[in-house]
């Protein structure tokens, strides 16, 4: 079953690198980037059984950790970003107001 | 075999979720299809023996990081559709034959090594998983442990000097608003009084439907010009509504 | 029952004294007034600095310890400590340009030319938050080229990145483009960073462990049939270094991100930053595939070839002053990767550590030096980024300009400055291998240097012999900060050229004992 694992976890994280490549949409393109993040895991959680030490399980651990984190910045900046470019039409978020 | 038809029926599951986020043009579908694959992977860490780690992707990646995911979205404005217009000619073709001649390199590169029988978790998590992953981190990878601390604090002081703004002037108060307000009517005859909200005397309390005058006539300062004007967009809005805005938008 | 980790704490001291002030950092945001902060924090992250500098001099007084401490996750060798003390020395001086001019953001939340913009810089607000963020960046260049096994490396990596990402952002002038140049290096980092992981995952497959020590183990064993997860493994890991790094094909972020990062910044990521991923991709490539070097070499070398002749060609075209220094620091890089390369027995592979770390402590402070100086020429909207603004510069102010030359033909290599002896002593260990392939290299690294001298050269001639426009930038007057900064950078890229005996010597000591193997 291992390699029935791995050829899966390729494949999420082959996805996730196209769409990395051909998004413009800055969320989707890290959404893309946790993809791939997430395929690593699946790595190595398949490695850690394979192997038979539990290493591996504690490095997808700290991944997430990571990610988390991660994440926090990059939504940061990717809000801030789109604050200063969308400023000339303020009109169309109307809808919250009410 | 029980765990032959569990990834079967995930990897399906999860590689047409993955293709989902990257092709579908909605940020929203985004997110959930990205939902769909990490709660595929949790299932699939808990049959390959770490049932921690299949609460910590539910609790943390589906729990935690879509919402935030979720969240921004819907601050930035769900609406946010890709455009299709290619910046770099060729650049999207170019990508997926780039991206599949990866999968193709690594899946055929993995999928012919010979793997020995795996060796299993078995006796590692005789004592359990959580007490064996909690010695790892504890002993061996403590430092990489207390490190992440560092950056937790990165992420909590870079979310502050991003989003937070510091009040430069005082708060004005009630009393000073509603000054405000009177001397703005003296002037130029606005309304003192906050907007009818929707739905006040209707016969239905939505955001789409415009508060009713005493006398069942329509509040024309009730109507919600968004929408109204997406239903006008669509066709379906209310003739009566249509008629209040008439004459001003143009 | 868990027997409690053994902690080397003196040995990782300086570490700990970097990321114990930087909390503190966070406190004094938490808890000082805010007219008290920068009084705070200047002197805090100074001292800290200077600290933990101390700490790797005694350490390295006081002998190299020969096993990798906390568990094994952090190797405290005779490189390490001489990259510390590299990366502290140009942390300091970069710390002193963060400190010296209003180059950050009032207000980061405020929308970029909005009444509430206006409206902080009248108030004088300002980000002191710059001053933490920069101690856990440099905390994380600490640890990068010291460890020892590849997770902490990657949890390094991302200390490390993190607050870039977020100072990038913060440049007060030009805001568009330095928050564009944030959102860039953020997410193609993050994409580098699930490189880096997938490499990592499938050289665990490889060898069970992520312990660097261990991998050379699993390699010198051989076998098993599981050569393909290394082969495919060490591409990854390399593409997620490789991007740090800048060499080509990854080089693009370096352009955009230097060019719309605050200065200080800047000097800080072209210094500090390359050091410490440098010293990492030694300690992967040396450490964990020394024995596995032929797999590597020969696209190593290409990868160099490419970013050596990317760099200085991209280079001539560049209109911009710090995207014109990107590119120079891209060929700079594969000038380093040359040296990566030239490896064999002990007694070479110690030649060819003391030539990089050689290398990275001249190439640093010169580079710090000049984008010092590149705060100092101001128009009125920022600094005069346009090329062409700086044309007769020597003119109106030739010691400034003189200096700016100087750091021109130390990038350039010219004899007597500190560059020519970096690159000897990296080139000359690559021929001393005596293998053709390598001296080839070496050969096209020489052209490739010639060809950037050439853009060198095209900005002087500029500067000096072309007339300096009626409405052209200023020079402002620099600060003790920023001057002690472009003193020091210009009087070491002297001493280094005239007498590099002693760094030298230095450096061959630290080469000497090789990492911890």
């Amino acid at each position: 079953m291992t390699t029935h694992y791995l050829v899966l976890s390729a494949l999420l994280f082959a996805i996730g690198g196209i769409g990395v490549l051909v998004r413009r949409n800055a969320i989707v393109v890290f959404m893309c980037v946790e993809l791939m993040l997430n395929a690593c895991n699946l790595a190595f959680v398949t490695f850690a059984r394979q192997n038979g030490n539990i290493d591996g399980q504690v490095i997808a651990f700290f991944v997430m950790i990571v990610a988390a984190a991660e994440v926090v910045i990059g939504l940061a900046i990717i809000v801030t970003i789109f604050r200063t470019r969308r400023s000339a039409s303020v009109d169309d978020a109307s809808l919250l107001k009410y | 075999m029980g765990e032959t038809i569990t990834f079967w029926v995930l990897a399906v599951v999860s590689v047409s979720a993955a293709l989902g986020l990257v092709f579908s043009r909605k940020a929203v579908y985004c997110a959930l299809m990205l939902g769909v694959v990490m709660l595929s992977l949790a299932v699939l860490y808990a049959v390959q023996d770490a049932p921690f780690l299949a609460a910590v992707q539910i609790i943390v990646y589906t729990g935690a990081v879509m919402m935030l995911f979720l969240f921004v979205l819907m601050l930035v404005g769900v609406d946010s559709s890709d455009s299709l217009v290619e910046t770099i000619r060729g650049q999207r073709f170019w990508a997926v034959v780039a991206g599949l001649a990866f999968a193709a390199l690594v899946a055929l590169g993995v999928g012919n090594v010979v793997f020995a029988p795996a060796a299993g978790l078995g006796a590692v998590n005789a004592a359990g998983n959580v007490p064996s992953l909690a010695e790892l981190i504890f002993t061996r990878y403590v430092f990489a442990f207390e490190v992440t601390s560092a950056l937790l604090i990165t992420a909590a002081l870079g979310a502050m000097v991003l989003a937070h703004r510091e009040r430069l002037e005082q708060k004005a108060t009630q009393r000073e608003l509603s000054r405000e307000r009177f001397v703005k009517y003296g002037e130029e005859g606005l309304d003192p009084s906050p907007l009818p909200g929707p739905g006040t005397y209707a016969r239905a309390n939505a955001i789409d439907m415009p508060a009713l005058l005493p006398d069942g006539k329509i509040s024309k300062l009730s109507v919600n010009r968004y929408i109204a004007r997406y239903e006008a967009e669509e066709g379906t809005i209310d003739p009566k509504v249509a008629e209040i805005l008439e004459g001003e938008d143009k | 029952m868990i027997t409690a980790p053994t902690i080397e704490y003196f040995a990782l001291a300086p570490l700990l004294i970097i990321f114990g002030a930087a909390i503190i950092g966070v406190l004094v945001e938490a808890f000082a007034p805010r007219y008290l902060r920068r009084a705070v924090h200047v002197p805090l992250t100074l001292l800290s600095l200077v600290g933990a500098f101390a700490l790797v001099i005694l350490q390295t007084v006081r002998g190299v310890p020969t096993t990798p401490a906390a568990m094994g996750s952090v190797a405290v060798d005779g490189p390490t400590l001489f990259i510390w003390g590299t990366i502290l020395v140009l942390s300091f001086v970069s710390v002193l340009l963060i400190n010296d001019e209003e180059q950050f953001v009032p207000s980061a939340a405020a929308v970029p030319g909005s009444a509430e913009e206006e409206k902080a810089i009248t108030e004088g607000a300002a980000h002191t938050e710059v001053y933490p963020l920069a101690l856990f960046a440099i905390g994380g260049m600490l640890l990068f080229p010291a460890s020892n096994d590849l997770l902490i490396m990657f949890v390094a990596l991302e200390v490390m990145s993190l607050p870039l990402y977020l100072l990038c952002g913060l440049a007060r002038r030009r805001r568009l483009l330095s928050q564009e140049a944030s959102v860039k290096y953020f997410l193609l980092g993050a994409f580098s960073s699930a490189f880096f992981l997938y490499g990592t995952a499938l050289l665990y497959g490889f060898a069970g462990t992520v312990d660097l020590l261990g991998i050379r183990e699993r390699l010198a064993v051989g076998g098993g049939g599981t050569e393909t997860l290394l082969l495919v493994g060490t591409a990854m890991l390399g593409v997620g270094l490789l991007f740090k790094i800048g060499a080509a094909p990854f080089q693009a972020w370096k352009p955009d991100v230097y060019q719309g990062a605050p200065t200080p910044i800047t000097a800080l990521m072209a210094s500090g930053t390359l050091v410490a991923a440098f010293g990492a991709v030694l300690r992967v490539f040396w450490v964990a595939l020394g024995n596995d070097s032929w797999n590597w070499e020969p696209i190593m070398w290409g990868v160099a070839a490419l970013t050596m002749v990317a760099g200085s060609i991209l280079a001539i075209t560049q209109t911009d002053i710090k995207r014109m220094l990107a590119y120079s620091s891209i060929a700079h890089a594969g000038f380093l990767l040359v040296g990566v390369m030239a490896v064999g027995e002990r007694g070479q592979n110690a030649l060819a550590l003391s030539g990089l770390l050689f290398y990275l402590v001249t190439y640093g402070i010169t580079t710090v030096g000049a984008f010092a100086i590149v705060t100092l020429v101001r128009d009125p909207g920022g600094e005069a980024w346009h090329l062409s603004r700086w044309a007769g510069l020597g003119k109106r102010s030739p010691k400034l300009a003189g200096l700016f030359a100087f750091f021109l033909l130390a990038f350039a290599g010219i004899p007597l400055t500190s560059g020519f002896f970096g690159k000897y002593a990296v080139f000359r260990s690559a021929v001393a291998l005596g293998e053709a392939w390598l001296t080839g290299l070496v050969v096209l690294a020489v052209v490739a240097s010639a060809a950037a001298a050439f853009f060198y050269v095209r900005v002087i001639v500029l500067m000096f012999f072309s007339d300096p426009s009626a409405d052209g930038p200023t020079v402002v007057t620099p600060s003790w900060a920023t001057s002690t900064v472009v003193g020091f950078s210009a009087f070491a890229t002297v001493a280094l050229g005239v007498f590099p005996q002693p760094v030298l010597d230095l450096a061959e000591k630290a080469a000497k004992s090789l990492f911890v193997q």
